[in-house]
């Protein structure tokens, strides 16, 4: 019984107290930096080849004259 | 004059539970991919206690590391980051799974890990030079896969628990465990109660479907 087995499983997690959107913002503001930090990405959007990273970047904007 | 139904593409919103999840996932990726910040330590600091009726465990563990957080300072949380999985040689503490899942020279875990990321069409991004099995890279996979993110919809259940089992369960409880016995852990124990936690509720909620 797949849909009894979901219910239970929600209903557990709910119980635990996962689901509070009180905790949820502060930490998704504590979490907001963890895909840039992990460096996790889509292997579809992975640039192939030469890209302009951070640092090339912050080179080419202190090479300016 | 006719009409021309363009398709939009929906996204199915995350259950609470799932966003709840995810978020949880992305403080722990956090926390192990660099030392609290300012702006985290007072995020955290103001951040609400979980319901009093809630998993106890998950209760304790998030209300000391929201008190932990209210009195560390920034600088000493990135001393204590570097003693502990940083330092010169040997970490104290690795925070990389392969370390805890005994990583055979033949069929080692990170090889795994990375075909079951390109299932997903996950990878790690270019710049970063940290291998996939990094804790911060497995909780932030558990995040996209648990609410999705970024155009992405929600993996399957199945999925998320084929993926918890086979890269997180048993290494991520054998971190937390020397995160947490760690003598030079401090705030860090904290992390390790709320990881314990979080893994322990996770484990069981899949054994549920």
């Amino acid at each position: 019984m797949k849909t009894t087995r979901s219910t239970n499983r929600r209903n557990f997690l709910l119980a635990a107290g996962l689901g509070g959107a009180g905790v949820a913002g502060a930490l998704v503001a504590g979490g907001r930096k963890s895909a840039a930090k992990a460096g996790l990405a889509d292997a579809a959007s992975q640039p192939s080849g030469y890209h302009a990273s951070e640092h090339i970047l912050k080179y080419y904007k202190t090479a300016k004259v | 004059m006719s009409a021309v139904a363009t398709p939009v593409a929906m996204r199915r919103a995350a259950a609470p539970e799932d966003s709840a999840r995810a978020d949880f996932y992305a403080l722990l990726a956090r926390l192990c991919a660099d030392a609290p910040d300012r702006a985290l330590l007072a995020a955290l600091s103001a951040a609400a206690p979980l319901p009093a009726d809630g998993d106890p465990a998950l209760g304790e563990a998030w209300r000391n590391l929201v008190d932990a957080s209210s009195v560390m300072d920034p600088d000493a949380a990135r001393e204590e980051y570097e003693a502990l999985f940083c330092g010169m040689g040997k970490a104290a503490v690795s925070i990389y799974s392969g370390f805890y899942s005994g990583a055979p020279s033949i069929d080692h875990p990170r090889v795994r890990l990375q075909a079951d990321l390109a299932s997903f069409g996950l990878a790690r991004r270019g710049e970063i030079t940290e291998p996939e099995d990094h804790f911060a890279g497995l909780f932030e996979v558990m995040r996209v896969l648990a609410a999705g993110g970024a155009g992405r919809e929600p993996a399957a259940l199945a999925d998320q628990k084929r993926f918890f089992h086979s890269h997180l369960d048993a290494s991520a409880r054998k971190f937390f465990a020397a995160l947490g016995t760690s003598p030079k852990a401090n705030y860090y124990r904290n992390v390790a109660a709320l990881g314990v936690a979080v893994v322990a509720l996770e484990s069981t909620s899949f054994q549920l479907d």
